[in-house]
């Protein structure tokens, strides 16, 4: 949770102020707040090293907001950042909101689990009810906002009432969708809590609806007035049904525009520069400068809602909103004010800034917080074009069959990419797990990445091949033909995979191989059926309730799972919270480790806690009643973690009325020690998995995510195929083999996993119809 | 030259000078501000002459030490400003037993950016800046004339006499006296006095 620190010269108003703020919120569920007031002495004054002290110890690791009075509380908290360890200056930031409604507003938006970006945006806030309260030109929320209004149902058009059902109340994320669905619409909503009897509030604020206290199972009474009143409570009336909106959304939207999947391209190159040329900037004098970035924030926000609207996946817009909340995001605003305040031109103060904060977020640990690196250097160039005039970072669109070439590929230019005109995109650097490559992939746009500096003009005919990483500069005639010829085999190939994915996969010994999915998020179930699905057989639980800020309940991992097995005709598999180091969440802290790959991580996290657990396992019981729900564990090494997981199981059953039946339950073999001894690790169990992904790191000793050594990471390295050989020939009778990394999704290792007996390949969605036609094949 | 002995004599001086001028600058600032400010300098700088019995390795390492003690202590605006100024001073002069008057000169500029840089105040704001400024360069040029560290320091203080003299028609942009505005005009401000009279006190010692 945020931590919270008052600054102020007076002692007695810093604690009659943190008084006030405290009784928003219940118990302990209060952020930590310190105070650094007065001087020791008892006089007024400020103390920076005081204040240094209490941002230290408000700081959970979170992050800290430290709010202000006036003169010299701004200077000693300033200097206070240079004293406290440069780790906690990092996540500590001041605000110039009001002290008093500030710490209230922050107090609540902490409470919920607000990230410092939203605690730091409601303090800032806090003065806005007060503010257009008492506008004297009865601004549209001249009323009050407290339980005095008289505003009922007579002056309203509409009303409804709704019970809170989010699990946890209406807390930042739902009373956020709660808040933003009211905007959508032209009408003025005041809320009211019938159970605590607190409000009506205006809806359309998310300090105030915090302040409804709307916990699980309150009514909620909300009265609309203007044109759209009855549509906006219908649309309440919709999120209510839908538990505001807190688990994961049913697997609906069926991915729409995609390009070939062919991974092979040819056209003319389309060769784009994304560094911005700011030579020519003239700059002006400091208030000029700061217009001119409003201006430029203001256009790139734009840009971004245009790239947004037409989004066709949820990822992509995903992506797209963290890049607007860059945008407005105080730790990239307030240091390019300042510098631009002591005289730095608006393109130097914001590439300094940026570049700073795009070194913090390369710097740290995990890959995926590391990607967000990335964001930033778009961003970055996207506001600095917006400031010499550029209409946007965008490609010049490539015409229909054109192959774009850049030196790295963003996220919002790859999703600005139309699918079914775009020939294929090359990059020069950046990776193959890249946002944007990521994006492009999905979307089916052939793209050949880390061609290095080869020169290539704007013009020149392209052709390249994806999966053999071979490009085509200027082919002569013959080149071209042959990659033509590969494109119609490709495509036929594709068509005719497409074509029979629906059907099962039957060896010649009339054997059945069941091509399973691999799932994170929710949307990732879109359309399983139409790929040819036999079920799903690996549920990354950790990447499905990611976005969640605390545990998901029992019932909320229920309905997650019935929604996944509702997606497909087959079995679903659940894999246990896979959670360690190198991947936390915010609900299963883990303290950073040396190797995290090989420390506490998957189930030897629980080995100290298991409530998590064993509440996960309660949900498989439930949603194992009523449909074909397996389990498995990740990150097993001896025979006796199985045991011990079992136990839990048990355990859970217990608190279920038992383990249903005919639940089957698996292990990972991930690590070589229980490949080595699957018939002991196995001896209980009904399945096993080989996560490849993982074995392949441990076998060859290098680590996945560290380029020196990725030319050794191959699943299909003779050591790696030994012991998936191994595993299928001791596991003993009874016990099936799966294999679930992203070895099975490469058609070539999918044929030979099966060769050595692997029954089940769990792979990713798109290559379902493929590795089932390789399979076909032998 | 100077030495760490005489950055001794010119802390132990200063905080009997602020005792000395604890009315007169608290008189300025009842006029603009929130008349504290010799109060708070007196009180820093008595917890400054403190630390001096103390050993110390160098004039760096008493100057960071004395920050420090200024920033817990004055309360005001000026702990955090006249702190940084004694911190930054000390980065230049880290290790030197024998300080010269460019030593000294380039201890000052890292100072005063520091102040600058706290404080976000420019030239004519009506801040301790206003007599900072005048009096680096003063000391700048006397340096570049051949002058000791006595006689660039001196040049320094009339400086920022004058620099202080000059506040009085400014009206404050910076700090708590620019909730007054126009009002603020026709007082010299505290901060620039306070400046002046460190100068002053550092050219009768450091000298």
């Amino acid at each position: 949770m945020i931590g919270l620190v008052l600054v102020s010269h007076s002692r007695a108003l810093a604690e009659a102020a943190v008084e006030l703020a405290g009784q928003m919120v219940a118990g302990d569920d209060g952020p930590r707040t310190r105070i650094a007031a007065g001087l020791d002495d008892g006089s007024l004054g400020t103390d920076a090293a005081a204040v240094a002290d209490a941002v230290a110890d408000a700081d959970s690791g979170d992050g800290v907001l430290v709010l202000l009075d006036l003169g010299s509380a701004v200077l000693s908290a300033e200097m206070a950042l240079e004293l406290v360890d440069p780790d906690v200056a990092a996540r500590t930031r001041l605000t110039a909101a009001p002290v008093v409604e500030g710490l209230v507003a922050a107090t609540v938006a902490a409470s919920v689990g607000g990230d410092l970006a939203a605690v730091a945006r409601e303090a800032e806030q806090g003065l806005l009810a007060k503010r257009e309260h008492l506008s004297p030109d009865g601004a549209p929320d001249a009323e009050p906002a407290d339980g005095s209004s008289d505003d009922g149902p007579a002056s309203a058009d509409a009303r409804t009432e709704v019970e809170v059902t989010a699990p946890h109340g209406l807390h930042a994320r739902p009373a956020a969708l709660l808040v933003r669905t009211l905007a959508g619409h032209d009408a003025r909503v005041r809320v009211r809590n019938l159970t605590s009897g607190r409000g009506p509030v205006d809806g359309s604020s998310l300090s105030a609806v915090a302040t409804l206290d709307a916990r699980r199972g309150h009514r909620l009474e909300l009265t609309a007035s203007g044109p759209d009143a009855a549509r906006v409570l219908e649309a309440v009336d919709d999120l209510a049904q839908h538990q505001f909106g807190d688990r994961p959304p049913p697997p609906t939207t069926p991915p729409t525009a995609r390009g070939s999947g062919l991974d092979v391209a040819i056209g003319p190159a389309v060769v784009v520069d994304t560094s911005v040329d700011v030579s020519d900037y003239r700059a002006g004098d400091p208030d000029a400068e700061q217009q001119r970035l409003d201006g430029a924030l203001r256009a790139a926000t734009d840009q971004i809602g245009a790239l947004a609207e037409t989004a066709d996946q949820s990822a992509t817009a995903a992506i797209l909103d963290a890049h607007r909340a860059l945008l407005a995001d105080p730790a990239l605003l307030e240091p390019t004010r300042a510098a631009i305040t002591s005289g730095s031109s608006a393109p130097e103060a914001w590439t300094a800034t940026a570049d700073e904060v795009h070194r913090r977020f390369a710097e740290l640990p995990d890959a995926y917080q590391r990607a967000r690196a990335d964001d930033v250097r778009e961003v970055r160039d996207r506001v600095l074009a917006a400031l010499v005039g550029r209409p946007g970072t965008e490609a010049p669109r490539p015409d229909a069959g054109g192959i774009l070439v850049v030196g790295t590929l963003d996220a919002a230019r790859a999703a600005g990419l139309d699918p079914s005109s775009v020939g294929g995109v090359v990059t020069r650097r950046g990776g193959t797990t890249g946002h944007g490559v990521l994006i492009a992939q999905a979307r089916g746009i052939p793209l050949l990445a880390d061609v290095g500096d080869v020169a290539i003009h704007d013009g020149d005919l392209l052709a390249f091949d994806a999966r053999t990483h071979r490009l085509l500069v200027r082919p002569d005639d013959d080149q071209r033909a042959e990659l033509e010829q590969l494109i119609e085999a490709r495509r036929h190939e594709r068509e005719q995979a497409e074509a029979a994915a629906g059907d099962p996969v039957v060896l010649g010994d009339g054997s059945a191989v069941h091509v399973v999915a691999n799932v994170g998020a929710a949307t990732d179930a879109n359309g399983l059926r139409e790929s040819g699905a036999d079920g799903i057989g690996l549920v990354r639980t950790e990447v499905l309730f990611a976005d969640l800020p605390e545990l998901p309940s029992v019932e909320q991992q229920t309905a997650a799972f019935l929604d996944l097995a509702g997606a497909v005709d087959g079995p679903v598999t659940i894999r246990t919270w896979d959670v360690g180091a190198d991947k936390p969440l915010p609900f299963l802290a883990i303290a950073p480790e040396d190797n995290p790959f090989l420390g506490a991580r998957g189930l030897r996290v629980f080995r100290t806690g298991p409530e998590p657990l064993v509440q996960q396992l309660q949900a498989v019981c439930r949603a194992a009643r009523e449909a074909p729900v397996r389990v498995m564990f990740p990150m097993v090494s001896r025979p006796d973690e199985v045991d011990w997981a079992l136990a839990r199981l048990a355990e859970a059953g217990d608190r279920e009325g038992g383990v249903p039946p005919g639940l089957a339950v698996g292990a990972m073999v991930e690590v070589p020690a229980a490949a080595l001894r699957v018939a002991e690790v196995a001896r209980r169990l009904s399945f096993v998995s080989i996560g490849t992904n993982d074995l392949t790191q441990y076998v060859m000793a290098a680590g996945r995510g560290n380029e020196a050594v990725q030319d050794l990471l191959d699943p299909a390295d003779p050591a790696v195929l030994r012991l998936v050989a191994l595993v299928c020939d001791e596991v003993g009778p009874g016990v099936d083999v799966a294999v679930c990394g992203d070895a099975a999704s490469r058609p070539e290792v999918a044929a030979r996993l099966v060769a050595l007996g692997v029954r089940e390949l769990s792979v990713s969605p798109p290559a379902i119809p493929l590795v089932k036609a390789a399979l076909r094949g032998q | 030259m100077a030495t760490l002995d005489d950055v001794v004599a010119w802390l132990r001086d200063l905080a009997g000078t602020m005792k000395e001028h604890a009315a007169e600058l608290t008189e300025l600032d009842s006029a603009i501000g929130d008349a504290d400010h010799g109060t708070n300098m007196a009180r820093g700088t008595a917890a400054v002459a403190a630390l001096l019995d103390e050993s110390y390795d160098d004039a760096a390492a008493l100057l960071k030490k004395a920050g420090m003690t200024l920033v817990s202590t004055v309360g005001g605006a000026s702990g955090p400003l006249y702190g940084t100024f004694f911190l930054r001073m000390a980065g230049p002069l880290a290790g030197k037993e024998q300080i010269e008057a460019a030593d000294l000169g380039a201890a000052l500029r890292a100072g005063v950016e520091g102040i600058q840089q706290r404080g976000k105040a420019e030239a004519g704001d009506k801040t301790m800046y206003d007599a900072w400024a005048p009096a680096l360069e003063a000391y700048d040029e006397a340096v570049s004339g051949g002058q000791d560290v006595g006689g660039s320091l001196r040049a320094a203080a009339e400086a920022a006499a004058e620099g202080r003299d000059g506040t009085e028609p400014l009206v404050a942009r910076k700090g708590r006296a620019s909730y007054l505005g126009d009002r603020s005009a026709g007082h010299l401000d505290p901060g620039a006095a306070s400046t002046t009279l460190l100068l002053e006190s550092a050219a009768r010692t450091l000298g």
